[in-house]
């Protein structure tokens, strides 16, 4: 659907995939710099335990060995691997520290004991092994309904009972026990969702440098470039001009990456050897210490009138923290204002715990709480459709959110086309023909959606602050200095599209200047599906005040006034007269080289951090067709639809892109990843590919990709969000579709066919 | 027999000699990555399952992770740095960029190796074919779906005499 | 499968330096091993080997390459059957047309392992050499009566497959001795074959695999076997299912008989992979399928 752009909506190759499909893009795991060490971990090897004594004399007399530290090493300042302080509107809570950045006693298998910066990795592992730490064992529970417990053993002082932290919905409305009464048909039913990791290829990776003067580089995959600057400077007592974060290009992130690791290590490291230290995850610590998806158990309750309009809604989630907070403190509220702020309901309460367990953290993985819980909130939709005798379709549209309705965060929705999302959908998943039909056979097919809505940034919850500075250059072209992060997501050929559309020059005339907190302004970073509609409006927003400079300079140039100018084609000329104008290259130039004093930059500068007045949330519907063998218990999803509203797409081929692999990840959420944590030693046992399977090429569905691609009124070129929706309704809509093969329903999650023969069964005697 | 301790011995990557010495428990991909700084080719699951470390030796698609460097010397070995040549880019890598194929790019050399090998076997796969040849190929951002259309559209252009 | 992970207090990332030999000749070869008895690993493709050293699972003082030994990777087939040697790469055998052909079990067990790259590098003799009960490889040759010939510094045998593997990860050699021949009977005529299994994903470890082998001639079955993998410690023959099919007119009852007794005689655990009460039922359900594969195969 064309709307008359130059640039935005068209299906652009990214300017940096040249790089990387000549294997010449570096990544932290490729960077050298000279003299740089190896640092390499000590992590326990017991679930729970007190430290008592560590004695690293012979670690330290090993040649090649150039530092050994411990806790007592480092400063002793207690931060949230998550970021504490990330500000939060009134209503929420400031999120707690709870962990040092060696462990003052060891809380999961693989928490960080001490570290070593050695040669080279033969020596660095020589040197862990001759660290000599006397643990006293202690009592560990790898479920947090077992760290409920009363005598359950305790992770951290403060914590009753291992509970870090008891949310109630802030946005709760009306009486629920006064709306299940009155409701014609109530559903209720428990779910759980399992840790999913984030699977990224680029094991977690670090270089930290301090050069000469003392200042501190610090190369990392972090998503969050400026509020890992601040949480360094804060650690190590620095001044924020004396940090100096770097990104290079990043092998995957979807929110893992969000969190901090290894990179205190390596600054500590660093500070005590002088040299470059490089710490570098194999692919089992990845899995073992780096945040997974917060994992949940909840009960989902919603009461409709006969007409199917949803009057009641609760929530009740025990939140899977892991042996530290990391982002899943907030991951239960965060679940809750999903899954109740989707649908319209005049009365909604809900409340979560989040608890401690000795296992690898959760935190905050790509939808963060939104495919959790509308895994749970659609199926019981469904469910009630069921009970009401009315087409699940039909229950999502009579209760689907208009525009100018108050959003999941309680402000007026800009733009919202799930109705045409739904309408799409099923249409092209042939929805009449397939749903609802008498099922026979071996194998039984049936079809399944879902929706959701989510988000284009945190606001009002959390900070959204983006700045860029567009500035030209003699030739035309621009430098466009900006720091969403690079995690792979395509968002510099986004802002190079929204630039160059708002100043007339093409996106190869961008040159995108990033990743270096010393070089750019604040960005908060990538998350939240924030970048295009946050990010791009601040580069809206500077290029709109360069275009400014520049036709007030074109205007004296030619005589008129500014407002009889316009831009195209990496021209300026007089509206209504296109061959009277100036190419952009001769007005930047004629400043920038003036000799008669009154030169000038043509450069723009903008932050854009709203406190909004209204949200522009992306939705999606989301359809899938399955087979299910009735012997095996296998499903095989024939075919999979994502209707997706996510504004104007900047660049198709990029939101399909991010919708593909989000169909990726919502299969293998659905399908076959699981945590699996050995009970008798609190190893984690799915620690690699062998073990913690993802979809590869064999195991992909029939997908098709519909972007609606209509207008948000207040995103840069009408562009919403679309990162996170990519995968937020896939695992309930082939739960749905399941029980349209057979009958049956699993609510605990990843659907094996193990459950599905299970329930099969059960059904049947 | 004598034990092999530390052997100075060849390497020919990209149509290039290396005379390197180097101890019998180095992986190919150390060799490639921290003795040759060729870092195109990566380093992620180091067990053989993900394919990221894929490099052709001897035109076959081999895992440099799971394989000691010294039993492929003297062996033709390319890596994507090797790809390209002076003509420019290879039709598969062309592909990749002009089809989408790429996101974080991590996978890619793995992916881009393994297909041009699969083109070199079977110059007209259907897409079920390519589905099966990078079934040990694992992405995670993209979900294959480019990827696939990418090494089709390559096949195209490689049959209309594209180079 | 008791141990997945070592618990090291640290993650590995590069390989423990070993002794290194690389002898010319198999001779070489088992004389190397001999000397270094339990210690010592033979390296083929390396694909198993070399991140189970990464993961310190395995820490071998000795490694004795294979590579330069020539003429170990062919494939020949001729009346006395299909051979193929401690080289043979896997994907050899899955593009060969003579194993397609006449070894059909093999051919699907080798195609359904999804890596290229891991059938490229990796050998089916060293993934014998592995003994999982899982190996699929194996599950299709016990199906097939293949035979092993060992040698060791000074012997000389030949083995049935069932007799190779003794336990979860053990196998009947003898420090010194190695597998230089697989062996594969040519199936006779009126032959039929058939290889199932379930995974979670693709490229994944059965949960269950089963192959079928069976002949009918004049509409009776006259010779029949049924190998089960992830299902016991090591691969098995439902020998009492192949009673029940045996000099028979095989029936549709038959067949769910013979499946039944399949899945009885399974001693089936839960992993990481699947439960042990889904095994076991899905056992009988592929014996089933297996069977009806292999007979409908028979008669084409």
């Amino acid at each position: 659907m064309s709307q008359g752009f130059a640039c935005v909506g068209k299906r652009l190759a990214q300017a940096d995939a040249p790089i990387k499909a000549t294997g010449a893009a570096k990544y932290v795991v490729d960077m050298k710099l000279p003299g740089m060490l190896v640092g390499k971990v000590l992590r326990s090897p017991y679930p729970h335990a007190m430290i008592k004594r560590i004695d690293k004399s012979e670690a330290e007399k090993l040649p090649g060995v150039e530092a050994v530290i411990t806790l007592e090493d480092t400063p002793k300042i207690l931060y949230a691997s998550s970021f504490r302080d990330l500000p939060m509107a009134p209503s929420g809570s400031l999120q707690r520290s709870d962990e040092y950045i060696l462990a003052d006693k060891a809380r999961y298998v693989g928490d960080a004991i001490a570290a070593v910066a050695a040669a080279d990795e033969q020596i660095a592992e020589e040197a862990l092994k001759s660290i000599k730490v006397k643990y006293e064992k202690l009592p560990f529970v790898t479920h947090p309904r077992d760290a409920m417990k009363p005598g359950a053993p305790k992770l951290h002082d403060y914590a009753e009972n291992n509970i870090a932290v008891r949310v109630t919905y802030p946005l709760a409305e009306g009486d629920v026990v006064k709306g299940f009464q009155e409701s014609d048909v109530v559903v209720e039913e428990t779910f759980s969702v399992t840790k999913q990791s984030s699977g990224h290829l680029e094991t977690q990776t670090t270089i930290a440098n301090v050069d000469p003067t003392g200042k501190v580089t610090c190369y990392s995959p972090c998503q969050l470039a400026f509020p890992l600057r601040r949480e360094l400077a804060k650690i190590f007592n620095l001044p924020e001009g004396m940090v100096n974060v770097v990104n290079p290009f990043v092998g995957g992130s979807f929110g893992a990456r969000l969190s901090v690791y290894n990179e205190p290590i390596a600054v500590a490291l660093a500070m005590k050897t002088r040299k470059p230290v490089k710490i570098e995850y194999s692919m089992e610590e990845n899995f073992t210490c780096v945040h997974t998806r917060t994992a949940d158990e909840y009960t989902v309750k919603m009461g409709f009138k006969k007409d199917g309009t949803l009057h009641a809604m609760q929530i009740k989630i025990l939140t899977w923290a892991g042996a530290y907070l990391g982002r899943a403190q907030l991951a239960g509220g965060i679940m809750l204002i999903w899954g109740m702020g989707h649908y319209r309901c005049p009365n909604k309460a809900g409340e979560c715990q989040v608890v401690y367990c000795n296992t690898t953290p959760s935190a905050a993985m790509r939808g963060y709480g939104n495919p959790e819980v509308m895994w749970g909130v659609e199926q019981v939709m469904d469910m009630a459709a069921d009970k009401l005798g009315i087409n699940p379709i039909e229950l999502r549209r009579e209760n689907i959110k208009k525009v100018g309705e108050p959003s999941n965060m309680r402000l007026p929705i800009e733009s919202t086309y799930l109705e045409d999302c739904i309408k799409a959908g099923a249409e092209k998943i042939g929805w009449k023909e397939k749903w609802g039909k008498k099922k026979e056979g071996l194998k039984r097919r049936g079809v399944g959606m879902a929706t959701m809505t989510h988000c284009s940034g945190a606001y009002p919850l959390l900070i959204e602050h983006s700045g860029a500075i567009v500035k030209f250059n003699g030739d035309g072209s621009i430098n466009l200095i900006v720091n969403p992060g690079s995690p792979g997501t395509h968002i510099w050929g986004a802002l190079s599209q929204i630039a160059a559309e708002e100043l007339g020059i093409y996106p190869e005339d961008v040159y995108i200047v990033t990743g270096e907190t010393d070089k750019t302004l604040f960005d908060l970073g990538s998350h939240a599906s924030r970048s295009t509609f946050v990010t791009g409006s601040a580069v809206l927003m500077a290029a709109r005040e360069a275009k400014g400079q520049l036709l007030e300079r074109a205007g004296r140039m030619l005589g008129v006034s500014p407002d009889e100018l316009q831009v195209k084609d990496r021209k300026i000329y007089i509206k209504g007269a296109p061959d009277k104008g100036l190419s952009i290259s001769e007005v930047v130039r004629s400043a920038m080289w003036e000799m008669k004093g009154e030169a000038m930059n043509i450069a723009g500068k903008s932050s854009f951090a709203p406190f909004p007045k209204s949200v522009s949330p992306p939705t999606a519907a989301y359809f899938a067709e399955v087979e299910v063998d009735t012997e095996t218990g296998e499903v095989k999803v024939l075919k999979f639809i994502t209707a997706v509203d996510c504004g104007t797409a900047i660049n198709p081929m990029t939101v399909e892109g991010q919708c593909e692999g989000g169909i990726q990840e919502g299969l293998g959420y659905a399908l076959t990843e699981d945590f699996f944590v050995n009970k008798e030693t609190g190893v984690l046992e799915s620690d690699n590919f062998t073990t913690y399977k993802m979809p590869g090429s064999l195991d992909m569905p029939e997908t098709e990709i519909i972007i609606i691609n209509k207008p948000d009124p207040k995103g840069p070129f009408g562009a919403k969000g679309v990162g996170e929706p990519a995968l937020v309704g896939i695992a309930p809509a082939i739960a749905n579709a399941i029980y349209d093969a057979v009958g049956v329903r699993v609510t605990d999650l990843p659907i094996t066919p193990e459950k599905v023969l299970k329930t099969l069964k059960e059904k049947h005697s | 027999m004598k034990k092999i301790e530390k052997e100075t011995v060849n390497f020919i990557v990209n149509g290039r000699k290396y005379q390197l010495t180097i101890e019998p428990w180095v992986t190919l991909a150390e060799v490639l990555r921290d003795y040759l700084d060729l870092t195109g080719t990566k380093v992620s699951c180091g067990v053989g399952e993900c394919g990221s470390c894929t490099v052709l030796v001897e035109g076959k698609p081999i895992l440099s992770c799971s394989t000691l460097a010294i039993t492929v010397r003297d062996k033709s070995i390319l890596t994507i740095e090797g790809l390209a040549t002076k003509d420019g880019l290879h039709p598969v890598q062309k592909a990749f960029i002009d089809c989408g194929a790429i996101q974080c790019g991590f996978c890619t050399p793995g992916m881009i190796l393994t297909s041009k090998a699969l083109l070199d076997e079977n110059p007209h796969p259907t897409r079920e074919e390519v589905k099966e040849f990078l079934a040990g190929n694992l992405c995670r951002c993209t979900g294959y779906v480019k990827i696939i259309d990418a090494v089709v559209a390559a096949a195209g252009a490689m049959s209309r005499g594209g180079k | 499968m008791s141990q997945l992970v070592k618990l090291l207090g640290f993650f590995p990332r590069v390989l423990k330096p070993f002794e290194y030999f690389e002898p010319k000749t198999i001779g070489e070869a088992t004389q190397i091993l001999s000397q270094y008895g339990e210690r010592a690993r033979l390296l083929a493709g390396g694909v198993d080997l070399v991140p189970r050293m990464r993961r310190r699972l395995l820490v071998p003082k000795c490694v004795v390459s294979l590579h330069r030994i020539p003429r170990l990777d062919y494939i020949r087939s001729n009346r006395g059957g299909l051979k193929f040697g401690p080289l043979t790469s896997i994907r050899s055998l899955e593009l060969s047309p003579l194993v397609k052909k006449d070894y059909l079990a093999l051919y699907e067990a080798v195609h359904q392992l999804a890596s290229t790259q891991v059938k490229t590098t990796g050998t089916a003799v060293g993934n014998l050499c592995v003994a999982t009960p899982a190996s699929d490889i194996a599950v299709a040759l016990f199906a097939l009566g293949a035979r092993l010939r060992l040698v060791g510094p000074s012997s000389r045998k030949t083995i049935a497959i069932e007799d190779f593997f003794v336990g979860v990860g053990q196998t009947i050699l003898q420090p010194g001795e190695m597998v230089a021949e697989v062996v594969v009977p040519c199936p006779p005529a009126g032959a039929g074959q058939a290889f199932l299994k379930l995974v979670r994903t693709a490229a994944d470890i059965a949960k269950v695999n089963v192959a079928v082998s069976l002949t009918v001639a004049d509409g009776v079955c006259q010779k029949v076997r049924v190998a089960l993998g992830s299902v016991a410690p090591t691969i098995i023959r439902a020998r009492r299912a192949e009673r029940i099919l045996k000099g028979k007119a095989i029936d549709q009852r038959m067949i769910e008989e013979a499946a039944q007794a399949a899945a009885e005689e399974t001693r089936t655990i839960t992993d990481i992979r699947s439960t042990s009460e889904y095994r076991r039922e899905v056992s009988r359900v592929l014996v089933r399928r297996a069977i009806s594969k292999a007979l409908e195969r028979a008669k084409a």
